[in-house]
């Protein structure tokens, strides 16, 4: 008597074997992904205005322009220039800032300028898990989906952490790197750090100019096994100082700092020279093209440039993504999380990552300029940044003047963790300092630098780019090659899932081979595949059902024999 | 993917076959009906986060008339008396404050936005009551609450229908925190929302007139992580509406953490008389060897029972 299922099993499979059997006469064909399928983000973020790139005069605050295709919002510049202090209230609504975020005040030297400078800095958790959805927020992007845990010291800021309540993409003052801070020689500063996080955190001025310890303030170098105890969460702690001598400095958390330092917490801090009426640009926020330069910077250069390289271990910041409790997280950061064994993925120039980086951190430059570049290194290991087409002039290591007679050029700048360098880029065409225009590449070497978790290219690399190849939209203009950014711009492609290579040519040569099966879409596979389960334990039940009387039989007869065994052995 | 499908056929095509066998050696064909049961409920209610919007249409233009009250409340809401002197040195005091109809704001970013003192919802017909209800907000408030690091004071507050609520929300932290409410009617509060922000230690007070309808609001503070560790609480309209989810000793989390007991040291170890006992103990505590000691144990239960399994073998032959 022939099952009829049983037949239609046989059917089935029969048929998957032929299809199978006959595909592997033909090597499989190619699959293009289409381009409609990908997660598209147009190269230059809409929600920044256009006009912003625009030289112009803010509260009598003159900023450069900026012709890049994301520049900094201008009105963070002017309250970063005269203090959120100062500034009209119409221009502080623009910033997003607390109106107490920078203070300036007291001319104490009468050449103009404020010598009072408090700098108010809270810290915030970026990509953190949610006990409300599963999700993280507030969502920050280093690359289009790329979303690593971090922290990072922000200014302070007034209202919502995202961009709105609908919204869980994060308020733009939160974002890596921390700001670039910037202060004159002989000021008097106050970093106030408010902590606004649920992990004790701290602040250590490495190469500023500051002393161990303040006779008001106490501990004041940041360290917890040396100068002071952690700050906790809701607690706010004063680092004041006053710094004698100019040049690139570091600021970062000194509290669990082979993790701390790694989240993000890490930023620039810059002493100018002092100069009459130097009103600095006190905080660069996400670094870059400083748009309202120093007197002492624009007496020598056309332009200046901070540049913070960062990197980060996927592994470190995907423990804040896997837990919302802060003792668990405490627990993995502290005692199971060995840096010995980790290894870095994620390299970022001012926060973000290639293609991002052409977003923000584009080095614009014309013909017979000098830019002022300051570097700093913030990852676990020694960086290699090459500068293409150019080679650069090494003024100052770790903030101080290297002797004028001995600066060397070099086109690959070695930079150990925690270091700064100081360069001075000459666009003359002479062969040497510059080779022409175009639309050259500034990377680093270590060729893992210029990848994002191990997917290149990515990572770092930016460019040196000539305004004659940059485009309207403020991008490089490269489609006159024939060359198509639009794939980096996409959510897959940093998920391994575009092959990247499948356009190079009309057939894509390169593309993605075929599965060696039908080709069936993953749910409907998961259909058949439980419909399978299903038939399965359906027979299954049947089958026992079927064979109850057997199975009793067997429960009896064993019953029986201990029974029975038993009764032999009384007996 | 294609393994498994074949596998499963394979094991699919197995079973039937089997099924066919016994089913022509019993005599009787009964057929078995299956039900699946596909109710996975998935229960989506701890998402909605109030999103209730009042009236459709937003009436934007209704407080024009009000400056004059408006002005009142921001001399009243800020009280500077309570300045704290900490170290912060701010030279001149500018005080610049920011106004407009529904955002006032000091120079240190004391703020308050979305207050309402006298316009009624459309549900009301007058004001049930007055009530002024304090807020305390810090990290000291989360302490009786495991796992989190920031709270309120309370976690939930009642007020009837209608009635005008006064807040004042204590900061006692050093930083800044928010009692920030939403899903109000949106045709008397921009976004939905009413939202005091102050840094600590200090005080703000504002002022709203809740709906006519049982609700419930979420309120939290909107800082990085704080609502998520903790700083969340819920204001209850009337009879309310549908809980929050996630308000500590409340209600309990959508997404819970995975918590395993750890190794960690115990006076009583240094305790023990012998070392050898440590060890063993330890030894069985750890995860690894309890695994092990299973499977030994599972093992064991298995060569017990071969004797009865064969005792089973021979009866069968026997009867048959």
């Amino acid at each position: 008597m022939p099952n009829p299922i049983l037949i239609v099993i046989l059917i089935f499979y029969l048929a998957f074997t032929a299809v199978v059997a006959q595909a592997s006469l033909l090597l499989p064909k190619t699959i293009k992904v289409d381009r409609a399928a990908l997660t598209s983000e147009p190269p230059c973020d809409p929600k920044i205005s256009p006009a912003w790139r625009e030289a112009q005069v803010i509260d009598g605050v003159k900023i450069e322009a900026s012709p890049g295709c994301n520049p900094d919002n201008p009105a963070w510049i002017a309250a970063a220039v005269k203090g959120t202090n100062n500034i009209s209230m119409d221009t502080l609504m623009k910033t997003g800032l607390s109106p107490d975020t920078i203070i300036k005040t007291d001319d104490l030297d009468g050449d103009g300028d404020p010598d009072r400078i408090i700098i108010k800095l809270e810290v915030m958790e970026l990509n953190g898990k949610s006990p409300d959805f599963p999700g993280i927020l507030p969502t920050f992007d280093i690359a289009p989906g790329v979303q690593p845990g971090a922290w990072v010291f922000a200014p302070k800021t007034s209202g919502m952490s995202t961009e709105n309540f609908e919204s869980v993409r994060a308020n733009p003052l939160l974002r890596l790197p921390a700001p670039v801070i910037r202060v004159e020689q002989g000021d008097i500063v106050q970093i106030i750090l408010e902590n606004t996080h649920y992990f004790p955190h701290s602040i250590h001025l490495h190469g500023v100019d500051h002393p161990f310890a303040h006779k008001e303030h106490g501990g004041n170098d940041g360290v917890p096994q040396t100068s002071e105890i952690e700050l906790m969460p809701g607690e706010r702690r004063i680092y004041e100082f006053q710094a004698r001598q100019p040049g690139t400095m570091f600021y970062h958390c000194h509290v669990q700092t082979h993790t701390h330092l790694s989240m993000g917490l890490a930023g620039m801090i810059i002493v100018e020279e002092n100069r009459p009426n130097n009103w600095l640009q006190t905080l660069n926020i996400g670094g870059g093209h400083v748009r309202h330069p120093s007197v002492a910077i624009r007496e020598k250069f056309d332009q200046e440039y901070d540049l913070h390289y960062h990197a980060m271990d996927k592994e470190l910041g995907d423990i804040i993504k896997k837990y919302n409790d802060p003792r668990l997280i405490a627990r993995d950061m502290n005692q199971r999380y060995d840096i010995t064994d980790s290894t870095e993925d994620y390299y970022t120039i001012n926060g973000l990552s290639f293609p991002y980086s052409l977003r923000e951190s584009l080095i614009i430059v014309k013909p017979d300029q000098k830019i002022k570049l300051r570097l700093l290194n913030s990852g676990g290991e020694t960086i290699a940044i090459h500068t293409h087409g150019h080679h650069a002039t090494i003024t100052h290591y770790d903030g101080v003047e290297h002797n004028p007679v001995a600066q060397i050029m070099r086109d690959v700048f070695d930079i150990a963790p925690a270091q700064r360098l100081d360069l001075t880029l000459d666009t003359t065409n002479d062969g040497k300092h510059s080779y022409g225009e175009g639309d050259w590449l500034i990377h680093d070497h270590r060729e893992k630098g210029i990848t994002t978790n191990g997917m290149a290219e990515g990572g770092s690399m930016s460019s040196i780019v000539y305004t004659s190849y940059l485009g309207e939209d403020g991008l490089p203009k490269t489609s006159h090659f024939g060359i198509d950014l639009s794939n980096y711009f996409t959510q897959e492609f940093w998920q391994r899932r575009v092959p990247i290579w499948q356009d190079l040519d009309e057939v894509a040569s390169l593309g993605s081979p075929a599965g060696q099966a039908i080709n069936i879409d993953i749910t409907t596979q998961n259909y058949l595949l439980n419909a399978l389960y299903g038939l399965a334990a359906g027979l299954l039940i049947y089958f026992i059902f079927a064979k109850r009387e057997y199975f009793k039989q067997c429960a009896m007869a064993a019953i029986s024999r201990v029974r029975s065994d038993k009764g032999s052995k009384q007996s | 993917m294609i393994k498994t499908i074949k596998i499963a056929c394979l094991l699919t095509g197995i079973l039937t076959l089997c099924v066919d066998a016994t089913a022509q050696q019993s005599n009787s064909v009964e057929h078995e009906q299956h039900k699946t049961q596909n109710d996975k409920h998935h229960d989506h209610s701890g998402h909605s986060m109030s999103q209730e919007s009042g009236a459709a249409s937003d009436h934007l233009h209704e407080h024009n008339e009000d400056h004059s009250a408006v002005d009142k409340t921001h001399e009243h809401a800020i009280d500077h008396s309570q300045h704290s002197d900490e170290s912060t040195e701010h030279g001149d005091l500018h005080h610049h404050h920011h106004m407009d109809h529904d955002h006032i704001m000091d120079h240190e970013g004391t703020m308050i936005m979305g207050q309402n003192i006298d316009k009624l919802p459309s549900s009301c017909k007058s004001i049930s009551e007055e009530k002024e209800i304090t807020v305390r907000a810090g990290r000291k408030y989360a302490a009786k609450f495991p796992g989190t690091m920031f709270a309120f004071d309370q976690q939930e507050w009642r007020v009837k229908p209608c009635s005008k609520v006064t807040f004042h929300f204590i900061n006692e932290d050093q930083v800044r925190h928010q009692f920030m409410m939403h899903g109000l009617p949106k045709y008397l509060y921009k976004y939905g929302m009413f939202h005091l922000e102050v840094t600590g230690p200090k005080t703000v007070s504002g002022t709203i007139i809740v709906p006519g309808s049982d609700d419930t609001f979420l309120v939290h503070c909107d800082i990085s992580h704080h609502m998520e560790k903790g700083m969340k609480a819920q204001l209850v309209v009337g009879k309310g509406g549908e809980n929050i989810p996630s308000i500590p000793g409340l209600t309990p989390y959508n997404i819970n953490d995975i918590y395993e007991a750890e190794n960690l040291p115990k006076v009583s170890d240094k305790a023990e008389q012998s070392a050898v006992v440590r060890q063993i103990t330890t030894a069985l505590t750890k995860s690894d060897t309890q695994n092990y000691l299973m499977i030994l144990i599972g093992a064991l239960v298995g060569l017990l029972s071969i004797p009865l399994i064969k005792k089973m073998m021979p009866s069968k032959k026997t009867e048959n």
